[in-house]
């Protein structure tokens, strides 16, 4: 593993990477998640916790302008949505619906993250190939770089998605459920990422089931269920009673109460 | 052999056969590649049918010429309509299928009108690449260019979408801009292959060649090339032996059909390789298991 950018390019984060406040947003008509008050600084990891359909995913859609802010008010790198570099926010979707069979390889997949600061009509240059070995070095998968996409593990092609979206050299990275169905070694390869990136001031965004995942990447937490249970120091808001209030009706997340009582950490 | 494959082809009128199949195969396989890529067979489907009625009417008020002119301007709109219905309908398999069918009547309604019916109408679903003018070559050579620049301008980003969509709209594409042009791209192949395959045959040339590309290579760049190949190939073997059926072996076979015919003999033989090849191979164990 070694960094993405050298330390003359790393980005130079100023202000608040993301602001909302109050903000809801909506499917068609439905508002999906409503009044969301957070600020998140460079350098910091906001865990996003829930129970399904909570609105993690809808968190991270809103903020990429893929659905509707219809209340409150949103600023991304101190701009409005729509005035923001669309390469300076990263974003890694779940995984599970890609094509094993497209033709395509791992390196092709991680250009992509650079064809928003290429621009129509043109082609990749040395930059770009620059910044995509960078990437690829930072998710440890350089190796696999000619291979057809597909024919990576689950894991690794996880990895390889993410170095889509480092390629773009973000300041604000969402990840949305990144450490789902990861063994071990590339769970760990994904922690280690993650932190590289907060130390170099990247403000990261993570929806996530796993509790004691939250614990070890990230400082900040935000409970959510349809609005915002809590939202502050990952010690502070992780307590029994909010983890309570936020997987109240949800019988299969009861369980889950274990991971965050005190003396309990475990998977 | 030179008597089966290269004499023909002296003729003024096999020349120009070859020539306008054959650009229509670059044209038809590059697009065809995207099409494929998105899965996008059935939408094609829609596409070439809902161009049927422009080159109706367009032939049957114009001729040769009102032809190219009828099926552009029902090219443009069938495109803008099939990309807003398959973005908005929740079901687009069955607005599609409505919208072809309905179409598909609006213009054998049209020819029907005619006298000379039934030569009309097959002249439009299966072409007639053997009569085919050199004004119409170089129209069909216009058009072709057309849709290979959309295409080209905006591959990287079409390849993104493909691949996947939710993270290309996440970058900031917006996705009916990119399903508008790509949709424009094959219904431009259409217009193009409306005088020489026909209406009803321009469907194989935009899906086989692409799809026997994919049985040969998994690498992108490579895809564009082979199916233009498997194209042009078919059109020399196909017009080929067309010619000396018709000629000498006094078996009477269409052109456009034969070319289509050779096609997708060879979709098949690359099939059966394909599955000779991957079953005598063990498949990594890394390799998600997929169809083709």
């Amino acid at each position: 593993m070694t960094p993405a950018v050298s330390p003359a390019d790393a980005p130079r984060p100023s202000g608040t990477a993301l602001r909302l406040d109050g903000a809801t947003f909506a499917y068609g008509h439905t508002a999906a998640l409503a009044d969301i008050t957070v600020s998140v600084e460079p350098g910091q990891a906001v865990a996003l916790i829930g129970p399904n359909g909570a609105g993690k995913s809808t968190l991270l859609k809103g903020v990429l302008g893929l659905l509707p802010l219809v209340a409150g008010s949103m600023e991304i790198l101190g701009e409005p949505r729509s005035r923001v570099d669309r390469s300076a926010v990263g974003y890694l979707p779940q995984s599970d619906d890609l094509d094993p069979e497209f033709p395509v390889s791992l390196r092709q997949v991680v250009m992509m993250g650079r064809y928003r600061s290429i621009g129509w009509f043109r082609a990749p240059g040395r930059a770009d190939r620059a910044a995509v070995d960078a990437a690829l070095d930072a998710v440890g998968l350089q190796d696999r770089a000619r291979d057809r996409f597909g024919t990576l593990s689950g894991g690794q092609q996880q990895r390889g998605l993410l170095a889509r979206a480092l390629a773009s050299e973000p300041r604000l990275l969402l990840l949305d459920e990144p450490f789902n169905g990861l063994d071990q070694v590339n769970r760990d390869a994904l922690i280690e990422t993650v932190m590289l990136l907060k130390a170099r001031g990247v403000a990261v965004l993570v929806s996530t089931h796993d509790l004691e995942l939250a614990r070890q990447v990230c400082d900040r937490v935000l409970l959510l269920n349809g609005t915002q249970v809590a939202y502050g120091d990952r010690d502070e808001v992780l307590t029994l009673d909010n983890v309570q209030r936020t997987f109240r009706e949800v019988q299969v997340e009861l369980d889950e109460h274990t991971f965050v009582t005190p003396g309990h950490d475990g998977h | 052999m030179a008597e089966l494959f290269l004499t023909p082809f002296a003729l003024p009128f096999m020349a120009r056969a070859l020539l306008v199949l054959a650009v229509l195969g670059v044209a038809a396989g590059t697009v065809g590649v995207l099409v494929n890529l998105r899965g996008w067979e059935f939408t094609s489907d829609g596409l070439v049918h809902a161009v049927f009625p422009g080159v109706a009417i367009g032939f049957v008020f114009g001729g040769a010429t009102g032809l190219f002119a009828g099926a552009m301007i029902a090219a443009l709109v069938a495109a803008v309509l099939l990309t807003m219905v398959t973005r908005r309908a929740a079901t687009s398999d069955a607005a599609i299928a409505i919208v072809l069918t309905a179409m598909f009547s609006v213009g054998i309604i049209v020819v029907s009108r005619q006298s000379n019916y039934a030569g009309q109408l097959e002249a439009l679903l299966f072409g007639r690449v053997l009569t085919i003018s050199a004004d119409e070559v170089l129209h069909t050579l216009l058009i072709c260019a057309g849709a290979v620049l959309l295409l080209l301008l905006t591959l990287k980003e079409q390849v993104f979408r493909a691949f996947d969509p939710n993270g290309n709209s996440a970058a900031g594409y917006r996705p009916f801009l990119l399903d508008l042009v790509l949709n424009l791209a094959i219904a431009l192949v259409v217009v193009a292959a409306s005088s020489a395959v026909g209406n009803l045959l321009v469907l194989a040339v935009l899906i086989v060649p692409a799809a026997l590309a994919r049985l040969l290579s998994d690498r992108l760049v490579l895809l564009f090339p082979l199916a233009a190949l498997a194209a042009i190939l078919a059109a020399w073997v196909g017009l080929s032996i067309s010619f000396a059926g018709s000629l000498r072996g006094g078996v009477n076979l269409p052109a456009g059909a034969t070319v289509v015919a050779v096609l997708v003999l060879g979709y098949v033989v690359a099939l059966a390789v394909r599955l000779g090849i991957d079953r005598s191979r063990p498949r990594p164990d890394s390799t998600p298991a997929g169809g083709a």
